[in-house]
């Protein structure tokens, strides 16, 4: 019996789905997070009797022939990469990425992953790092010694050193952005890896063509939104209730057949 | 005698087809683009021995085909620019290994290489016959509703540029096509380029599957599997009495 079959793929679809929305609600509040959606495509088809196949001698032929579709599966879970809001917090080393583009981060193996979670911070000594401690691509060091420092939207950074008038430039931040940014591989702790669905990354200044610009003291929120989260996920469990109820019926329909003389 | 028995049985044969198509349309009650089907049962006139043979005609069911539901799906935002939704008639055209092939799901990315591509990353084309490759520095893609693909180069006043045109193409009859999986369809039909085309930016077109319809058509063909299966038992009762009682009294 293939109902059976088939509402176990309709059900396992909608555990996804609802997987995948909670992980989005849970991230409500991760700074740069993109939420996700899952996306379904129907499965193979058996041909019982085939569209445009000759029904007699004379050349007619079947107009709409039967196709059993088996069932649905994932075709993918892709991000999606709009902006999120800006959130003020006044902290002087929170970038907030406006448009295209990532921030470098050179991890501990030495590979440069991306993130657009901007909320930095000092090393012991010094260097601009992420919230992990990773060094931020091209490793800027601020003067022990400044009393502040400005990140202005090209990703200049500025330090200001006591008993000199004028800021002291220290470094500039950079940006990489991708063809496909849905193709970057997450890795956890809001960092993303390269891969061959990406393309290359392309660094360039923020706020020259085709980049972002930064934004100090800032933060970008993530993207989830609320209520769609919840409709999503409303529609997600009937779905899956619905196909639990065709494993029923389609149970029932077998005890009937097994139940004949 | 057994004319009973064969009868109930093409009925609950076609019965278990049609219960494969609703579970089919409710697993899919979600997948994007997709377009319910309903079966299309026919009845099979068996022809008897003579035409003064006092036996009637036996009629039996037979499923001869399938019929798509082609109402438009409900639109859902998402918010992703390149996510299109076709309102009203025609398909997107993919350019696949197989072949061209037509989908109605417009769930669109970029490919490494910055083509627009599907999410089996097959190439959609243009009216033109192309695919389009964007480049890296080209930002807010723009696709108009008659599905002109604009572009612009940020920091550069006047930038944009049309890039082309997506292709809306549709067919003389849309139930002669196959269903090919992965939300493609196929037929050997001339394309049509659509007269007013309509293309929703930021949302795509989700199934026309509408699951009170599914569930009634469920529970009514749970309820015809059983009535179908009593008539089978009462034939076979009716044997059963035959065999031993013509047996009894011989």
């Amino acid at each position: 019996m293939q109902a059976l079959s088939i509402a176990a793929t309709g059900m396992m679809a909608q555990q996804l789905n609802v997987e995948v929305i909670s992980n989005n609600i849970a991230n409500m509040s991760t700074t740069g997070f993109k939420r996700q959606r899952a996306e379904f495509q129907d499965l193979l088809y058996q041909n019982l009797r085939r569209v445009g196949t000759n029904s007699s001698d004379t050349g007619t032929i079947v107009p709409s022939g039967v196709q059993i579709g088996l069932g649905v599966k994932t075709g993918s879970v892709y991000r999606i990469m709009n902006q999120g809001d800006m959130n003020n917090t006044g902290n002087k080393l929170d970038v907030a990425i406006q448009g295209r583009g990532y921030l470098r981060v050179e991890l501990p193996s030495g590979e440069d992953a991306y993130t657009r979670a901007g909320n930095l911070s000092l090393s012991a000594t010094g260097q601009i790092v992420t919230s992990d401690g990773y060094t931020v691509q091209p490793g800027i060091t601020i003067p022990t010694e400044a009393t502040d420092i400005t990140i202005n939207k090209d990703g200049q950074v500025q330090a200001t050193i006591p008993g000199q008038t004028a800021p002291q430039v220290v470094g500039q931040l950079d940006l990489a952005t991708f063809a496909n940014e849905a193709g970057l591989d997450p890795q956890g702790d809001n960092l993303f890896l390269e891969t061959a669905a990406s393309g290359a990354p392309s660094v360039g200044t923020p706020g020259s063509t085709g980049y972002g610009t930064l934004l100090q003291g800032f933060l970008e929120t993530s993207n989830v939104n609320a209520v769609t989260e919840i409709s999503d996920l409303i529609t997600a469990q009937r779905a899956y209730e619905m196909n639990s109820k065709v494993i029923t019926a389609a149970d029932e329909m077998m005890s009937v057949t097994s139940n004949l003389k | 005698m057994d004319n009973a028995i064969l009868i109930g049985l093409s009925r609950q044969t076609a019965m278990m087809r049609q219960m494969s198509v609703i579970a089919n349309n409710i697993a899919n009650m979600n997948t994007t683009g997709y377009k319910s089907a309903s079966m299309l049962f026919d009845e099979y006139v068996m022809p008897v021995a003579s035409e003064t043979s006092p036996d009637k005609t036996l009629s039996f069911v037979q499923d001869y085909g399938q019929f798509r539901n082609v109402a438009d799906g409900e639109m859902q935002t998402t918010g992703n620019p390149l996510d299109v939704a076709v309102s009203g008639e025609g398909f997107l055209k993919v350019q696949t290994a197989q072949g061209v092939r037509y989908t109605r799901d417009g769930h669109l990315q970029l490919d490494g290489a910055g083509q627009l591509v599907t999410q089996d990353g097959d190439p959609v084309l243009t009216d033109g016959g192309s695919p389009i490759t964007f480049s890296n520095d080209e930002s807010q893609i723009t696709i108009a509703r008659d599905g002109t693909i604009t572009t612009t180069r940020d920091g550069t006043t006047a930038s944009e540029q049309v890039r082309g045109k997506l292709a809306l193409v549709n067919f003389a009859n849309v139930q002669d096509m196959k269903n090919e999986a992965n939300n493609l369809l196929s037929t050997t039909q001339a394309e049509q380029p659509v007269q007013s085309p309509r293309i929703i930016q930021g949302s795509i077109e989700g199934s026309n599957v509408k699951p009170i319809i599914e569930m009634t058509n469920m529970m009514d063909v749970m309820r015809s599997y059983e009535s179908a299966a009593k008539l089978v038992d009462a034939a076979d009762d009716m044997r059963r009495q035959a065999i031993s009682q013509i047996a009894g009294t011989a």
